[in-house]
């Protein structure tokens, strides 16, 4: 229905939980529980991150009872997470910030479910931190003793009945902040890589892994492009990660100063084909200049790689004069042919890349005036 | 004893479907309390090893009434702490409780465990279980009703689902366990004694007071009989209005064909005083509706809820 909405108090709370969550989480699903107000949404489905994949909560609000804090219906595989029990059997102070919460509920708060699904989350850590820490496999046990004390790191057991059972680590990389390296940074999440590792329980294969990063970090810089060092049998992850970050970090030096390196040839090209017509400003990763040959004018986009000047830029010419059948402006294909070497100075590159504009601006116009036709 | 395994739970067809339409007539989700007993139930093997063996026994909770306010989380507080000042109904016990979300997982919440692991801990709320003379239970059964989240094509249609679970305060988990619905019937007979009415029959120990018993018996009757007699001779007095007891006797014998007359201005009086209590108790469920429509209005102020009647 077009018309459904979420009565005010919970948007407000909803909303405070997505902006100032210190992760992305997402709402999936919403409905209404509502006999009188079906069109009134006051449970939903939540995904939140958790161990670089997503646990999935249900949200269960009364819109009708407006006064009483929320429920939650955790996933159909953590039917053994309990995170609230008035009578603790160990410690029993374990959930105190929780209590609070729940006994102090305001429906008013804006804040109060942003509150409650971080600490659900932190009592979630802790759970599988025991899950995993219970099943029954040696070296498991060496890297959990090891590693558990990384700040950050999240562990989670997965076991269904046709996955074979293993056990995840969403392994934090680099104590450094890559945004504040960012000059003008745009990302209102901190930038984050980590290494998955997924170790299969029982059985003597080398662990799977993988570098994951947050996706915004892709303007920047791309964990496809790393080479993992190999992981040599009977190795632990304390002797792993070392070299991993220290190549990564050195990698993420110049990924950095290679936004430098692109804005200087962006710079470099203007005293040519003039300003810029458009030019990203924080990550300088595109630009188009106008181009004028004669009386025939033309666009060129550049895209320049995170790896610039490794690698070259790739150029896309668009006519300002001539249209395809469907009235868009006819473009080239990506053109990465042009003289090239990451050895040339800047100025030299820019040079080189003007004379190569010139001289396409004839084929590239004969080929407009084909594809007018 | 206290890990004695729950066989079943045993609800019979009419409170399981009062209970289902008290849930799902409710504005939104509900909880309450379940009372009943626990019993002892020896299976009988027929074979000629006759050693009754006490381990071999199992535990039936069966479920006999219920109470169900229609609002969420109004059983319990925030804390999942049983609220205080319910009343127990005569003969049974608080066995457990239940809860009913509409459109959501068939899968107990945050809160329901919460909630059923306060019960299960609560020394106050145990009690002993029927033919067991040592074992006591604490509340500890679990029924949750859904509704499964409708779509456009099944909105029409009304499914209730419910599971029944038994909680283990031990390892702190939900078994989930089956429910026998006992109905009426040659099949059920082993039940019958399992249920005991509500509101037994009063004991009528003061017709005769004054007429045909001894002087010198009253005399030797305790004060608080006394006075007990009395007053339940008062609330019959009230019920016959003016029938006395004593003139029943009038129904016998001669007198008998002459008193017919009397007889039915007594029915008819009764009828008007049938249909007059209808009308009280219309009048006063209108009274209840509006207040709960006035409730439900400020609520859904509060919550910012558009109403389709005020638009």
């Amino acid at each position: 229905m077009a018309s459904d909405y979420f009565p005010p108090f919970i948007a407000a709370q909803l909303n405070y939980l997505i902006t100032h969550f210190p992760q992305a989480v997402k709402v999936e699903q919403a409905w209404s529980g509502s006999r009188n107000y079906p069109g009134v949404l006051d449970r939903f489905t939540l995904c939140i991150p958790y161990c670089l994949d997503y646990i999935k909560w249900d949200i269960i609000y009364n819109a009708e009872f407006p006064l009483s804090a929320p429920d939650v219906v955790f996933g159909p595989e953590d039917e053994q997470f309990h995170p609230f029990r008035l009578t603790g059997s160990e410690g029993g102070d374990e959930a105190k910030p929780l209590k609070m919460i729940l006994s102090d509920w305001s429906y008013k708060d804006p804040t109060r479910l942003c509150a409650l699904i971080q600490e659900l989350r932190n009592e979630y850590i802790l759970y599988q931190q025991k899950r995993a820490g219970a099943v029954n496999d040696y070296r498991l046990k060496f890297e959990i003793n090891t590693m558990l004390s990384r700040e950050g790191i999240e562990i989670q057991v997965s076991s269904g009945l046709e996955k074979p059972e293993e056990v995840k680590f969403a392994v934090p990389l680099l104590d450094m902040n890559i945004n504040k390296m960012v000059h003008g940074c745009p990302w209102r999440h901190l930038q984050k890589i980590q290494l998955q590792v997924v170790y299969p329980i029982g059985k003597k294969y080398t662990p799977r892994l993988k570098l994951i990063s947050t996706t915004e970090l892709k303007a920047l810089f791309s964990v496809e492009d790393v080479k993992l060092p190999t992981w040599v049998d009977g190795m632990c992850m304390a002797e792993y990660l070392p070299h991993l970050e220290e190549s990564l970090q050195g990698q993420i030096m110049e990924a950095v100063s290679s936004i430098d390196v692109r804005r200087h040839f962006i710079e470099a090209l203007a005293p040519l084909l003039g300003r810029p017509l458009e030019a990203e400003p924080i990550f300088c990763r595109k630009a188009t200049f106008l181009v004028a040959s004669g009386a025939f004018t033309f666009q060129a986009h550049l895209s320049i790689p995170t790896q610039f000047p490794k690698q070259q830029a790739a150029l896309m010419l668009m006519s300002n004069q001539h249209f395809n059948s469907h009235h868009a402006p006819i473009r080239s294909a990506l053109l990465t042919d042009y003289p090239w070497s990451p050895r040339w100075d800047i100025s030299q590159m820019a040079e080189r890349m003007f004379d190569f504009l010139l001289d396409e601006a004839v084929n590239f116009k004969r080929y407009c005036n084909e594809m007018q036709l | 004893m206290d890990d004695l395994p729950l066989q079943k739970i045993a609800i019979s067809g009419p409170t399981l479907a009062s209970l289902i339409q008290r849930v799902s007539s409710s504005l939104a989700d509900a909880d309450g309390l379940l009372f009943g007993h626990f019993s002892l139930v020896t299976p009988s093997t027929l074979s000629d090893d006759s050693s009754a063996d006490p381990a071999a026994s199992t535990l039936v909770a069966t479920i006999t009434s219920f109470i169900c306010s229609g609002a969420p989380h109004s059983s319990f507080d925030t804390l999942a702490r049983v609220s205080s000042g319910h009343h127990i109904p005569r003969g049974t016990h608080l066995i457990g409780w239940f809860s009913g979300r509409r459109k959501s997982r068939l899968q107990p919440s945050m809160r329901d465990f919460a909630v059923s692991a306060s019960l299960s801990a609560d020394p106050k709320l145990s009690f002993p279980v029927v033919s067991s003379t040592s074992s006591r239970f604490s509340p500890r059964v679990f029924l949750l009703f859904s509704t499964p989240p409708a779509t456009p094509e099944t909105a029409t249609i009304h499914t209730h689902e419910y599971r029944a679970y038994h909680f283990s305060p031990a390892t702190e988990t939900f078994e989930p366990k089956s429910v026998s619905v006992v109905n009426i019937g040659p099949g059920f007979r082993g039940h019958y004694g399992n249920f005991s009415p509500n509101s037994p029959f009063p004991l009528l120990a003061c017709e005769l007071r004054g007429s045909s018993m001894m002087q010198e018996d009253i005399e030797e009757e305790r004060l608080s009989v006394m006075m007990q007699a009395t007053k339940d001779k008062k609330e019959l007095d009230l019920m016959v209005e003016g029938f006395e007891i004593g003139s029943l006797r009038r129904l016998m014998g001669p007198e008998a064909t002459a008193y017919t007359a009397g007889l039915e201005e007594m029915y008819e009086k009764m009828l008007t005083k049938i249909s007059s209590l209808a009308r009280l108790v219309e009048k006063s469920s209108a009274r209840v509706l509006e207040l709960e429509n006035h409730n439900s209005k400020i609520r859904a102020d509060i919550a910012g809820i558009k109403r389709a009647a005020d638009a």
